[in-house]
């Protein structure tokens, strides 16, 4: 029984999370002060290594390790007799290979940088706040196995942030997994390669010899290196500020090593990274609606950089609890069928694949668990309520209320959220986000609308369909208003669920209730990360919450809505927009062949709501057009095995299995009538007469 | 020279008359800690009554041991401890017609209730046994033997062969719920060299003879047998060969199964036994194979040809330090590569090596681990880290020649390897430790320390990572368990042509830790776990016993594991020999 779970610990673990909150510190703090700096950045360094090893291995003695590493050279000679090509030239292809993949450390590029990081710091962010405890935590803990450091990836100036992080607590800079994309930046790309980046080509194809090389590269960084390695689970940045799903290629590369046993040992530390404001900010909201990225050049970049002589705010690093990799998988795998043969005939197999999810996950959950809440999370939260339901500004004193209301509740919910005056903060907050929200001499405030021109955009280009200029400058305001919200959906989406079954449904016991919670999360369970195993925890903790806040009640064995209208409309408009794409999503396959490709659907999607919202009969958010979003829908649906992905000619088609979609379709629009709460029901109705 | 010889063994029947009954080795040698000084008392060893003034540092930092925190061990157990015998008088009555000498005696009956195993010590100092043997009996030859087996299958008892009782896997216990009577059959009145052969080089002895009467005794008439256990002053041959002995010499004279050359088991069944003593046969499955390493669970192991060598004219001891494990354990595998290894080759990693420094009797003024000059040579002129460096110890025999050309040999693929030549008092003095080393425990457990040492072989190729993973594994699990002193240290103690040996010692105190042997067995569960899947074995000469039954199906498979069953059913169908090793439940046929 479910219920019987249920217990108060929970809520005193929430509080004490809450407390230790405040330990956070600054690291430009002092550099402010500091009249030079300079000397800083040259001070004597007594870096923190992963695994000590004597002598110190060297960047080159990696790749050579790989050109000597016995599968490479047997796929040498193979490529050779089977092309007929000499070895000497294949060889000399590894080495080139090599020479791109490979990190190098300069100790001069890294104070250099350092240095002038140091300076746009000081120029562009109020505060790059670290928890100090956990970094310390960390450090005693490294020396004697590899380290692998997993920030969630928001910005392209992760990592580059995070070397610095690195930098100012006197951690060796992790060998980091970047992106192609990333070395091509003219200039940019060897710089960061000094610092310790090693690059990954993007191209999935199936060139074996250069996955064979980077794969063993990694391997060697893993079994032989002595630097942390980082990357980024994710695989890319997300463009909606919440987590995406993990990716499994890097990771499944570097574990292989201890499925291999040839380290004790591998350490996972999940850190997540949350920035007051986003350099991509308008950027993402482009690319949520399929407006694709200008390619990364370092003129951009800087012009990008020089855009925001402005104020970025504060910048927060969490560094969680590591994972030993040993504790989760020791008894789920065995290693000692790798005993026998030399140890490079082994690839991991399909036991082992099975078992890395849990990991995987394991590491996004930490992520997500530990984001540090901004106060203009809150305040996005806040405004996007209001707009919802139709109140297009506010006053700075409700605002305030509001924000008090919502810190306090969310810091009993876990998340970690500063202790700062409130109004204080909020007006400072604004400021940093000014082009994107007024506040007017009243102290009204609201969000700015249609002040963005996006000017001729190339259709062929688009990824899905050709959104109207007006319904773009329209829309992008309102998606990045959500994507600053959404870093906090993770703390309310289960009860968020919970209180949109009951208002729907109507009062039900535990059992009901967790059947439908179920449903609904694993529909969800691409948006709002989150693996199986994990369901009933989470809702059992968001009962409790849930009851804690007068939101709901149970009597008698049967839970229903309470008294708390507030927060009931809070949670059910924050993921609103997400349930209207999903809800669309499932209508358009529902409609469609029984086999399509992926942009078919999304250009149907957009274009229908895209008329929905031009009608403006009511508010739609806009962010319910987001690509993101649909490809979540579709990530949980495959899941659960309602259509199936298949690559053809290189494109994402989908087989749908009709039955279960008009299943799935069903079940989703028991909920819709929770809708009423915020007025809103009618977008439902209203879409469903357009179909 | 006239045969049989009877040898006198230097240990007496009543063996607890001269060692000691609850702990390791003779009554009068032992580490023993007064005035805040440690020395080892008697004059049986080279250390005998010479202080050790970097002992008691060593323990308190390292161990963190409280003089002030002495334990008081139990008195020796009397009637009134354990049940009395489960012995008929029918039986008394035949044993005494047949003339075989017995025991009802509680203490006879305590000292062959066990090994030597932590958990052997821990209950003799501070516990009972759950289960003793009833009786012990001392047969004289091999048809006093085929007469007990005969007895015991009429009356259904149980028969625990004894030897000299060291075994470290928890072999000779007794099963803790067997409800029939139990025969301790203690094999050390059979120890006659029965003849020697000079012109085959063999001698056959009756199994229960010691490994010093052995070598003694050969010695006398110019041989030797080669085999040198670290528990020869105490175990027997029978014992050697029903647990696949490995002596530390194996390199020049072989291990167990190389020596022997003939054996004779009674079983249940009748005697087991070849119909020539040749060098070698090709004549289907070697059931010698069978016999050995079947640690009493068919059957008694009654008389063994054994192969004997001249006395070697030269004996010389060596050693090389090297700047850190990696650097020894390549030239270690060099040299098993070049095959050119001394009787003994050793490695011991820079804990162990400190270790040994504890025993050094004379006190150094440049620093501990190697004597003055050398240590500055070392670390200042070398520039090896005195924290990380660590040393090879080398025993060579033979002829003073081959001795030369051989050591000459291993120092030059010593110097491949930045091996530096250290001495050979260095090197005598780590095999003369060896002996020591075992009475350690006994002083540990006075002062809440417990301490064991488990080994295993491993291929080249995972050596490093085995030794790096498994002491990983156990500071890991003692930090888990709370554990705040502690020690892991460990050598590479045998080389192969395909791998080596690795031996491990952990031990730590248990001043804040409730079931220190339960934990130390939840350690070395895990280490071995690691062991396992690091590509190691479940022991190289230890054996499985009861200990490591865990690990006795993924080693030999499923079929193995039937095939053994199938011999037992057939050598021992009503479980004469209820040992309980390898498997756990042979299961009890019925009468
Ligand atoms: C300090 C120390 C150091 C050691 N060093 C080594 C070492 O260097 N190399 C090594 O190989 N081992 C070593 N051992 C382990 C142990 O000494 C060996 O296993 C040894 O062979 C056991 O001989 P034992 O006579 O003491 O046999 P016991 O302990 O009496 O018996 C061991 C097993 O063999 C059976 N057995 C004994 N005699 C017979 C027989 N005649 N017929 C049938 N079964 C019999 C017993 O029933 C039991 O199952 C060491 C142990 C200690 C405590």
């Amino acid at each position: 029984m479910v219920g019987q779970l249920l217990n108060v610990n929970n809520r005193q673990k929430v509080l004490h999370m809450a407390r230790k909150m405040d330990k956070y510190e600054d690291i430009i703090e002092n550099r402010r002060n500091d009249l030079i700096n300079w000397n800083w950045s040259t001070r004597t360094l007594r870096t923190q290594v992963a695994v000590k090893i004597y002598p110190r291995p060297a960047p080159e003695s990696h790749k050579l390790a790989v050109l000597h590493a016995p599968k490479i050279r047997e796929l040498v000679d193979e490529i050779s007799s089977k092309r007929n090509i000499k070895k000497e030239i294949i060889a000399k292809e590894v080495v080139e290979i090599l020479e791109e993949i490979g990190y190098k450390k300069s100790l001069k590029v890294i104070r250099y940088l350092s240095y002038a990081l140091t300076k746009i710091f000081l120029n562009i962010s109020s505060g790059i706040f670290v928890n100090y405890q956990g970094i310390s935590k960390i450090k005693s803990q490294m020396g004697n196995r590899p380290v692998i450091f997993v920030p969630s990836h928001r910005s392209y100036a992760d990592f580059i942030i995070f070397s610095y992080v690195f930098f100012y607590y006197d951690i060796e800079i992790p060998a980091i997994a970047a992106g192609m994309d990333f070395h091509s930046m003219m200039g940019m790309g060897e710089m960061l390669r000094n610092t310790g980046a090693f690059f990954m080509r993007r191209t999935y194809n199936d060139d074996s010899l250069y996955w064979s090389i980077f794969k063993e590269y990694v391997y060697q960084l893993v079994c032989k290196g002595d630097l942390p390695i980082e990357f980024f689970i994710e695989g890319t940045r997300s463009r909606s500020n919440k987590s995406v799903t993990p990716k499994y290629g890097l990771i499944n590369m570097i574990l292989k090593a201890y499925f291999l046993s040839e380290v004790p040992d591998i350490l996972f530390v999940p850190v997540s990274i949350n920035y007051d404001r986003l350099l991509e900010e308008n950027l993402f909201a482009f690319e949520l609606l399929g407006i694709p990225k200008p390619k990364e050049t370092t003129s951009a970049f800087f012009k990008s950089l020089s855009i925001i002589k402005q104020n970025y705010g504060n910048i927060f690093f969490h560094f969680g609890d590591p994972i030993s990799t040993r504790d989760i998988l020791e008894d789920k795998i065995n290693r000692t069928k790798y005993s026998k043969g030399p140890t490079h005939i082994h690839e991991i197999n399909e036991e082992e694949k099975r078992v890395i999810p849990i990991l995987a996950y394991e590491i996004v959950r930490k992520q997500q668990s530990s984001t540090v809440i901004s106060y203009f999370n809150l305040i996005a939260l806040i405004l996007n309520n209001h707009i919802t339901r139709d109140q297009n500004t506010t006053s700075l004193h409700e605002l305030c209320s509001e924000v008090r209301i919502l810190r306090n509740v969310l810091r009993l919910w876990g998340a970690p959220i500063f202790e700062r005056d409130i109004e204080e903060t909020v007006l400072e907050t604004l400021m940093v986000h000014k082009g994107l929200v007024t506040t007017d001499e009243n102290q009204t405030i609201g969000l700015i609308t249609n002040k963005i021109t996006t000017g001729k955009l190339n259709a062929d280009k688009l990824k899905a369909h050709a959104l109207s200029e007006n319904t773009i400058s329209y829309s992008v305001p309102f998606i990045t208003l959500q994507i600053y919200a959404n870093p906090v959906l993770h703390y309310l989406v289960d009860g968020a669920l919970v209180v949109i079954i009951l208002r729907s449904v109507g009062e039900m016991a535990i059992d009901d209730l967790f059947k439908h919670f179920c449903f609904l999360r694993a529909i969800f369970s691409y948006e709002f990360v989150l693996l199986e195993s994990w369901y009933k925890m989470q809702f059992e903790s968001s009962l409790n919450n849930l009851l804690g806040q007068n939101i709901i009640i149970c009597k008698n064995g049967q839970y229903n809505i309470y008294e708390n209208k507030y927060f009931e409309e809070v949670l059910i408009s924050s993921i609103q927009p997400f349930i209207l794409s999903h809800y669309v999503i499932t209508e358009m396959l529902l409609k469609t062949a029984a086999q399509v490709d992926e942009k078919t659907i999304f250009t149907n999607a957009q274009k229908l709501l895209e008329e929905a919202i031009n009608e403006k009969k009511m508010f739609i958010h806009p962010y319910c057009m987001s690509l993101d979003s649909f490809g979540n829908c579709l990530g949980s649906l495959g899941k659960m095995k309602v259509i199936e992905k298949k690559q053809i000619n290189g494109k994402n088609v989908f087989n749908i299995n009709q039955q279960s979609i008009a299943k799935v379709k069903r079940d989703l629009e028991i909920y819709i009538p929770s809708f009423h709460v915020i007025k809103s029901f009618d977008i439902f109705l209203h879409i469903k007469s357009k179909l | 020279m006239t045969f049989p010889i009877n040898v006198e063994s230097a240990i007496p029947k009543h063996r607890h008359q001269l060692l000691k009954w609850n702990g390791w080795g003779y009554q009068d040698s032992k580490f023993v800690f007064k005035d805040n000084e440690v020395y080892f008392s008697g004059k049986r060893y080279p250390i005998g009554e010479l202080k050790l003034p970097h002992f008691v540092g060593w323990v308190t930092n390292v161990l963190g041991i409280d003089a002030l925190k002495e334990q008081t061990h139990q008195p020796p157990p009397t009637n009134l401890d354990y049940p009395p015998p489960n012995i008929s008088d029918e039986i008394i009555k035949t044993l005494e017609l047949l003339n075989l000498s017995h025991s009802l005696n509680v203490m006879d009956r305590v000292v062959r209730a066990h090994g030597h195993t932590l958990n052997d010590m821990f209950i003799l100092k501070f516990g009972k046994f759950e289960r003793i043997p009833d009786i012990v009996i001392w047969p004289e030859c091999h048809d006093h033997v085929v007469e007990i087996v005969k007895l015991a299958e009429e009356y259904n008892l149980v028969i625990i062969p004894f030897g000299g009782g060291t075994a470290v896997s928890g072999a000779v216990e007794c099963p803790i719920d067997e409800r029939r009577p139990i025969i301790s059959l203690d094999t050390s009145q059979m120890n006659r060299i029965l003849w020697l052969n000079e012109e085959n080089l063999v001698a056959c002895c009756e199994c229960g003879i010691i490994g010093q009467d052995l070598e003694r005794t050969l010695n006398d008439l110019g041989y030797t047998t080669g085999h040198e256990p670290d528990s020869y002053e105490f175990s027997s041959l029978g014992g050697w060969v029903a647990t696949r002995a490995s002596g530390m010499k194996k390199n020049l004279y072989g291990n167990i199964e190389d020596l022997t050359v003939h054996i004779k088991m009674v079983t249940p069944k009748g005697v087991l036994e070849k119909g020539c003593q040749v060098p070698r046969l090709s004549c289907g499955p070697d059931f010698n194979h069978i016999i050995m390493g079947s640690e009493g669970s068919l059957g008694v192991i009654t008389e063994v040809v054994i192969k004997i060598r001249p006395l070697p004219k030269c004996r010389k001891y060596g050693s090389i330090v090297f700047p850190d494990f990696e650097y020894g354990v390549k030239c270690m595998r060099e040299v098993a590569r070049q095959r050119c290894q001394p009787a003994s080759i050793r490695l011991m990693d820079n804990d162990q090596f400190k270790f040994g420094v504890i025993l050094k009797p004379e006190s150094s003024y440049f620093g501990i681990m190697l004597d003055g000059i050398k240590q500055f040579y070392i670390t200042k002129i070398k520039g090896f880290d005195s924290d990380r460096m660590c040393v090879m110890t080398l025993l060579l025999e033979g002829d003073p020649e081959e001795v030369k050309i051989n050591e000459k040999k291993l120092y030059n693929i010593g110097s491949q390897f930045k091996g530096v030549p250290a001495g050979e008092k260095n090197g005598e003095r780590g095999y003369m430790l060896t002996f020591v080393i075992a009475y350690i425990r006994d002083l540990g457990l006075q002062y809440n320390v417990v301490a064991e040492s488990f080994e295993t072989s491993v291929p080249w190729n995972k050596a490093v990572t085995l030794v790096r993973n498994v002491k990983h594994v156990v500071i890991e699990e003692c930090t888990k368990a709370g554990i705040v002193c502690f020690v892991i240290n460990s050598r590479v103690t045998q080389t192969y042509d395909s791998g080596c040996v690795i031996y491990f010692y952990l031990g730590f105190n248990y001043s804040n830790i409730q079931n220190p042997v339960e934990v130390h067995h939840h350690l070395e569960e895990k280490a071995r776990d690691e062991i396992i899947a690091c590509g190691g074995s479940v022991s190289h000469h230890h054996g499985v016993g009861k200990l490591r039954k865990k690990w006795y199906p993924e080693t030999v498979s499923k079929v193995g594991v039937n095939l053994y069953l199938c011999a037992k059913k057939e050598l021992d169908p009503k479980n004469i020999f209820a040992t309980n090793n390898f498997v756990d439940s042979v299961p009890h046929s019925k009468l």
